[in-house]
């Protein structure tokens, strides 16, 4: 073997345990008719499982639910994000405060924020339309029509800091040269933010970008808080969606084919992304 | 041998081996559990630890506060119970079942899962250890509860509570806006909707997707003449009276139920009723000693609730049940304890402390009658009790409560037809059935 082999083997070893093995078990189970309460070994169906579930609607509802939720919730963070950390940039004093009350709501568990948001948002018990109805108006947040998007601002409301930290970090990464060139040639404000931190910002807010969208990918907790999936299907998200599959109905082949079917579209835009993200670097 | 030759069969080996390793894990169940003795008198010397599962509610508070006099007649059994929330007791249970050295020795199981846990050998049988029960006075239990514990002809399990539904109301509002209670749907929405006024809705209700909706819904289909399944089995979800039932149960919803409640389970129907913001609501018939608890959460209105059977007279029973399982390390402690605390004389003691009853002789017994919830109260659970449905039978309880919950909310909700969604709801059925 050799010594760069040897180096690289810990970590190879580590690897191969934590996620090779639970990778390459639930790609078996995929493979089968596996129910949690079998008690033989399972019988292998090959692709059937996969095909069942890319021709189920209630599937593709809870995938088509997913992508609304992480494009409403990750835009809308992207854009709090960037204005707060613009602030925070010039903020003078206080500085240490301001960030550590702005940060946290990332330090709760998801899904008390969940339950606690399920009782604030309560027409009939929550402060929230109680302050609402003062000023005339009546707003069903959990209602068919706004529960999805209601979950998406819960979604932004605790993790919009973790954006505000990322972007904070790169701004002030930026090098001071070319906005100080900007400035001396008479550059707007709105200009310079535009043609010089925006480019240069870009790495910082593609990754931004991918990590929360892969984190609020596995939107469950808020889920599983407030709405259970509903009213009727509107909330049902594919992290719901496999739980309720695999573990409140046993067939974990079903449930495993699932996720396996999520990981390649993931994996698909993981690597559109990077290379998007390598081309701009490399211009 | 080349080296690149050696590294690939050093690779085959390895996925060789992994993918063995893989197959060898899947529904490899925990070794044969040892013979149970089948007995039902216990020794009082037994010696044993009994690890039990149970779901964190009020009933488990009062099981817990017994185990001390359990002590002084099985001195050498030591009880330890561990406590849950519902949602994360199934799946310990199955790891449990599932395991070569299992975590629990007796467990409480909720009606949806009984069949399933049956199917896939779980559970020890226990007629014979109920039959050979000395005093045990098993035909005392309420027939519903031990239908639930049937499974084929077979035993599985023994009552432990019981949480059928009833109509729970304000009785002040009622003789103010001198009504009667209803005898049908009809009079039930009509009642909801006298009740309700600018500052109050006349019934909170629990359309929450799910369990909560079809639980609360299946007491109206019921009282609308409807049924989940005919003697045969087979769903009945799209029939004239189911499709009353929704429409009644949308009418009560949109007209006397708060506002933007469509998501709303049992907690807020709950807290809706004791802060007397809502005139009444359908939940489990021990809430009842909760709502007239004079320093529980209704305050002043404590005193003022009733109970009562819905409209038509039946209503959904749900139950859990104790059942030892088939890995169990202790099955004859864990026996001795589920025969101690369902005995008719310890039952008295539990209902007594506010557990919910699954014996008739203790429901008419004078220290149970007169240990301060009232006589009209244990009448209104004897009238509950004789005339009560689970929501489900057979393999998939759980799939189907879920499936046909979904369907409800889509009517409720209105993105789908009531037609539409019974129709989907009793394909659903016929699905899971499969």
């Amino acid at each position: 073997m050799t010594f760069r082999w040897a180096m690289l083997a810990p970590v190879l070893t580590i690897t191969g345990v934590a996620v090779g093995f639970p990778l390459g078990y639930a790609l078996y189970l995929s493979l089968t008719d596996y129910r949690l309460t079998s008690r033989g070994a399972p019988d292998f169906v090959g692709l059937d499982n996969y095909f069942f579930v890319l021709t189920d609607p209630r599937m593709w509802n809870a995938f088509s639910n997913t992508a609304i939720y992480v494009i409403v919730a990750v835009a809308l963070q992207t854009v709090l994000g960037l204005a707060i950390a613009l602030a925070l940039q010039k903020q003078k004093w206080a500085r240490d405060l301001t960030r550590a009350m702005l940060l946290a709501p990332m330090f709760i568990t998801p899904i008390a924020v969940g339950l606690t948001f399920r009782f604030l948002l309560n027409d009939q018990l929550g402060a929230i339309p109680a302050a609402l109805r003062t000023i005339g108006i009546s707003y069903d947040f959990f209602g068919p029509s706004n529960a999805l998007v209601t979950l998406a601002f819960i979604d932004v409301w605790q993790w919009t800091p973790f954006m505000v930290l990322l972007l904070l970090a790169g701004l002030e990464s930026i090098p001071r040269q070319p906005l100080e060139a900007a400035r001396v040639d008479g550059a707007s404000a709105w200009y310079t933010f535009r043609r010089v931190v925006l480019p240069l910002l870009t790495p910082v807010l593609t990754v931004a970008i991918l990590l929360r969208s892969l984190d609020a990918l596995k939107v469950f907790e808020y889920v599983y808080a407030t709405t259970r999936g509903g009213p009727g299907t509107a909330t049902e998200t594919i992290q719901y969606f496999t739980y309720q599959t695999g573990i409140q109905f046993f067939r974990l082949g079903e449930a495993s084919a699932v996720a396996f079917v999520l990981l390649a579209i993931v994996m698909t835009l993981i690597v559109i992304l990077f290379r998007r993200l390598q081309r701009s670097a490399a211009r | 041998m080349s080296t690149r030759r050696r590294g690939l069969l050093a690779s085959m080996g390895l996925a060789t081996a992994l993918a063995l390793t893989i197959s060898g894990c899947a529904g490899s169940g925990g070794t044969d559990a040892p013979a149970s003795s089948g007995l039902g008198d216990i020794p009082t010397d037994t010696e044993g630890t009994v690890r039990i599962l149970m779901e964190s509610v009020p009933d488990t508070d009062i099981v817990i506060d017994l185990v001390a006099s359990f002590n002084e007649t099985y001195p050498g059994i030591e009880v330890e119970i561990e406590t849950l929330a519902f949602d994360q007791m199934r799946d310990k249970l199955i790891a449990s079942f599932q395991s070569s050295e299992p975590a629990y020795d007796l467990i409480v199981v909720d009606n949806p899962w009984m069949d399933d846990f049956v199917d896939a050998g779980f559970l020890e049988p226990l007629d014979a250890r109920i039959d050979s029960t000395t005093d045990y006075q098993a035909e005392d239990f309420f027939q519903p509860l031990v239908d639930i514990t049937e499974v084929d002809g077979v035993r599985y399990g023994v009552p432990f509570y019981n949480y059928a539904l009833g109509y729970l109301y304000r009785t002040d509002l009622y003789e103010e806006a001198g009504l009667e209670l209803p005898s049908t749907l009809d009079e039930l929405v009509a009642n909801v909707q006298q009740l309700t006024t600018s500052d109050r809705t006349g019934i909170a209700m629990q359309p929450q997707r799910g369990y909560k909706i079809f639980e609360e819904w299946a007491n109206w289909l019921f009282a609308a003449g409807g049924s989940i399944y005919d003697e045969e089995g087979n769903p009945t979800l799209d029939t004239p009276e189911a499709a009353a039932a929704l429409d009644a149960y949308i009418e009560a919803f949109t007209t006397a139920a708060p506002a933007n409640s469509s998501n709303w389970a049992f907690d807020e129907a709950f807290r809706s009723v004791s802060s007397g913001q809502s005139a009444s609501m359908i939940s489990y018939n021990w809430n009842l000693p909760g709502l007239n608890n004079p320093e529980g959460a209704s305050g002043d209105l404590a005193g003022s609730f009733a109970l009562a059977p819905m409209p038509g007279g039946k209503q959904v029973l749900g139950s859990w049940s104790w059942a030892i399982p088939a890995n169990s390390a202790a099955s004859d402690a864990a026996w001795a304890f589920v025969a101690w605390i369902t005995s008719p004389a310890v039952d008295v003691e539990r209902v007594v402390a506010g557990g919910a009853a699954i014996r008739e002789s203790t429901l008419s017994n004078p220290t149970v009658l007169e240990s301060g919830y009232g006589e009209d109260y244990y009448a209104a659970i004897i009238a509950i009790l004789s005339d009560a449905a689970p929501l489900s039978q057979g393999l998939g309880g759980e799939e189907m409560i879920q499936a046909v919950g979904t369907e409800l909310s889509e009517a409720v909700a209105g993105t789908k037809t009531v037609e539409q969604a019974l129709a989907d709801a009793q394909a659903a059925v016929e699905r899971i059935q499969r």
